[in-house]
């Protein structure tokens, strides 16, 4: 990554090779820039994003709520209303009539220099949605073929397996009946129900636990058994909660696989969705996959592990026989705090398993985001330094704890924090909150 | 004087109100048609309560971490804002001109205090200008319709400083204040100084979201 | 100002004018220059620079009832004057109705005249200069 160049007449601030960008710039013209621009402008968008950008006084208030900008020693290019400058304010002003170099760098920013995270829209104040309209900006990007390439193969997979990592559909119940038969050697009762109609819960997860976390399966089904309750996971594609398709703004793609996802419920008829500790998984089924779908709220109530671990404790069904030791920390996922309000519920439920809790300043809705999350860690390999350089703050936030594990609920922010923990040295470990669930949790029946 | 005086005080206060008015009624009429035919989801997730709530802690200084952490700039804001609403509505020469052609009055500041209130909202927006020209955040999405923006709000109180004073020019000064303010009116619809009858709005809506939907706080 | 107002008081002032020809002022203003009336009570401004006898000089104003005014029920009665009372004797402070209040009442009739005539001081600063 080289910083800091002007290209055709475009600042970048990073200069990164990415196939997804370069060959997509390529074929792109004048004229199908502004016709897609337009097309966007007038028939997706309306009052929302003219209000936005016409209340905004340019006051520069939004900065300091961005990590990147932190981070990066404010930088006013990587600010919130930064990055609208260079995208939206421009695209608007000049009709979409902008070159194929600055629709480059347009998607470089929405997709790898902003995460969505929507922190900045709690520092305005007018409370403009700037993930909103860098939102628009990717949508844009992705109807003129120029999305990053990896986030872009993710969403293929979607489209094509409706699950985020081509799992193949033997796959994935394979991979089940494995952690099942490695849950019963220690607690030998232990199931994994599949397509148990008439279940309370429907398990969903991401696409990732089978394919390379499949202890979290495990863990899930200790959990389950231990709390004795009547749930089940599909056996048919559905099983898959996540959704890059949104963070590209594919919002077709998102809205079949959102659809798929609420169906396979329906079909099973169970009472509510749990859904594991993924944090854009739940964003895209709690608030935007319904959206998208044409409900106001959801067919089905819509539980995140961090609420459904706290009532099993707060029920007495999950009981602690040792808390953990280690001072640990707590992230806050932007999607469950700033997206659901879940910031009491995770004290609970850490502060509950463990003897040594240390919170992160600033927290809660306030907590920096983890640099991962709004599909840049799915923008892959090339966009590394884009997180690490881009996210100094949340290193500086943890290293301050003294803590010596990070509790992170949400997959995106884990991988994320894990490369920002060994790139500043920080000496910490990453875990879920089902990690040390496992690990202090009463297991009677265990074997 | 008196023809110059006629017209900026009859004819031009009336286009500077009907611009004034009409625009903001155009403005967010278009703003909610538009949102119906786009943008339903506004209307969805409406909510009285979390939006009174969010506006409450953004209009009050300090009940945001945002003006916490920035409590220079959250005084000098609520000074120029409250100054900038106060000084025209409640000086008691407008009032009289109120008066003299709406049978109308109410409850004047001292011209003591007013005038101390313009210099309050001139300095602000000395301090805005600053902001502009030095602070790289702020300077990076600055264009030069900001300045004018800028010189649109701080003209009418210059003006009307220097026409209370009456240290120089004294007729042409209040002529100039008249149309300033007048510019400012006719503005406001059509600029971003249009934050002041939308930013209820946008601050309304995200406050719906974050309480009904996300049940989170925003601010 | 109203134009029907204005009117009746350009009416009024004409036809008082001609009936109280005969009743001139009873005594000299020469000595008053400003209209610093004590019932105005704390002043935001300085009292309005008013010479008397220049003005009504200029003016070419010969019945005082133009100015000093009386009215009933509404109605300007039109051989009468009242130069011998104070104005706040009718137009009280605050409470305008049925008169108006005193500074609207001193506001309203200079500058009405003024306005009528296109001639004399209309703005603030005109006739309350500050020192």
């Amino acid at each position: 990554m080289a910083e800091g160049q002007v290209i055709d007449g475009i600042y970048f601030n990073e200069v990164i090779e990415d196939a997804g960008l370069d060959e997509g710039t390529k074929k792109l013209t004048p004229e199908k820039i502004e016709r897609v621009i337009n097309d966007v402008l007038k028939g997706e968008t309306g009052a929302r994003l003219k209000t936005y950008v016409d209340t905004c006084i340019h006051c520069g208030l939004c900065s300091n709520a961005c990590h990147y900008y932190l981070s990066r020693d404010k930088d006013p290019t990587y600010s919130p209303a930064g990055k609208v400058k260079q995208t939206m304010w421009e695209m608007i002003k000049k009709k979409g009539r902008v070159s194929p170099t600055f629709m480059k760098r347009a998607s470089q920013i929405a997709s790898t220099q902003c995460c969505v995270c929507m922190r900045c829209a709690m520092y305005c104040p007018f409370g403009i949605d700037i993930a909103y309209i860098m939102s628009v900006v990717r949508r844009i990007c992705h109807l003129l073929g120029i999305t990053p390439l990896y986030i872009q193969d993710t969403a293929h997979s979607h489209a094509v397996t409706m699950n985020q990592m081509w799992v193949k559909n033997d796959e994935w119940p394979d991979t089940l009946q494995w952690q099942e038969d490695e849950a019963r050697e220690e607690i030998p009762t232990t199931r994994i129900p599949l397509e148990k109609e008439g279940a309370d819960i429907m398990y969903s997860v991401i696409g990732p636990e089978p394919k390379f976390l499949a202890q979290l399966l495990y863990q899930a089904a200790i959990i389950f058994e231990v709390a004795g309750l009547s749930w089940t996971m599909p056996a048919t594609p559905g099983w898959d909660n996540s959704d890059m398709a949104m963070y590209t703004m594919d919002s077709e793609i998102m809205g079949r696989v959102k659809r798929v996802h609420f169906e396979t419920a329906r079909r099973l008829r169970v009472k509510k969705i749990v859904m594991g500790e993924c944090g854009h998984a739940f964003r895209s089924v709690y608030d935007r996959g319904n959206r998208w779908l044409g409900w106001k709220m959801h067919p089905f109530y819509i539980e995140h592990a961090i609420e459904f671990y706290y009532n099993l404790l707060k029920s007495g069904k999950i009981k602690i026989a040792k808390k953990y030791e280690e001072p640990v920390t707590l992230h806050d996922p932007c999607n469950v705090m700033r997206g659901r309000g879940l910031y009491e519920m995770a004290r609970y439920v850490v502060s509950e398993m463990c003897a040594d809790f240390r919170d992160m300043q600033p927290n809660r809705e306030h907590n920096y985001c983890c640099c991962a999350g709004g599909g840049v860690i799915n923008c892959g390999p090339p966009y590394k330094m884009t997180r690490m350089l881009g996210n100094r703050v949340k290193a500086e936030q943890i290293a301050a704890t003294g803590a010596k594990v990070v509790i992170a609920p949400c997959h995106n922010c884990h991988s994320g924090l894990e490369d920002i923990v060994s790139h500043y040295k920080l000496g910490t470990h990453v875990k879920f909150i089902s990690d040390i669930l496992y690990e202090v949790m009463e297991k009677p029946g265990a074997v | 004087m008196h023809g110059l005086y006629n017209f900026v005080r009859g004819p031009l206060a009336w286009v500077a109100f009907i611009l004034f008015f009409g625009g903001i009624l155009y403005r967010l009429i278009s703003m909610l048609l538009g949102a119906r035919k786009k943008d339903g989801v506004v209307f969805d997730y409406f909510s009285l309560y979390y939006g009174l709530r969010s506006i409450f802690h953004w209009i009050i200084p300090f009940a945001n971490r945002n003006s916490r952490q920035r409590p220079i700039f959250t005084i000098v804001t609520f000074a120029f804002h409250i100054c900038l609403l106060a000084v025209p509505i409640l000086l008691l020469a407008h009032i009289i001109l109120w008066d003299e052609s709406f049978n109308i009055s109410w409850w004047n500041l001292p011209d003591s205090i007013a005038d101390i209130m313009a210099i309050i909202v001139v300095a602000c927006c000395g301090y805005f200008l600053w902001r502009r020209l030095t602070q790289p955040e702020v300077k990076f999405v600055t264009f030069a319709s900001d300045y004018v923006i800028l010189a649109i709000v701080a003209a009418p109180f210059i003006t009307g400083f220097l026409a209370y004073h009456q240290w120089f020019g004294y007729k042409f000064m209040l002529i100039l204040h008249m149309l300033s303010g007048e510019v400012m009116l006719a503005a406001i619809p059509f600029t971003r100084l249009g934050h002041m009858f939308y930013s209820p709005f946008t601050r309304a809506y995200m406050g719906s979201e974050f309480g009904s939907v996300r049940h989170a706080k925003d601010w | 100002m109203k134009k029907g107002t204005a009117a009746l008081y350009i009416g009024m002032g004409v036809l008082i004018s001609i009936l109280t020809f005969m009743l001139m002022p009873a005594y000299s203003q020469e000595d008053i220059v400003s209209l610093a009336d004590s019932a105005l009570g704390d002043r935001e401004r300085p009292a309005a620079v008013f010479a008397h006898e220049e003005h009504n000089e200029k003016a070419e104003i010969e019945e005082c009832n133009v100015c000093h005014h009386v009215y009933k029920d509404g109605n300007k009665i039109e051989d009468e004057s009242s130069e011998g009372q104070g104005c706040s004797d009718c137009h009280n402070i605050k409470e305008g109705y049925p008169t108006r209040p005193l500074m609207k009442a001193y506001h309203d009739l200079c500058k009405a005249c003024h306005l009528e005539n296109k001639k004399g001081p209309i703005t603030c600063g005109e006739c309350h200069p500050q020192n």
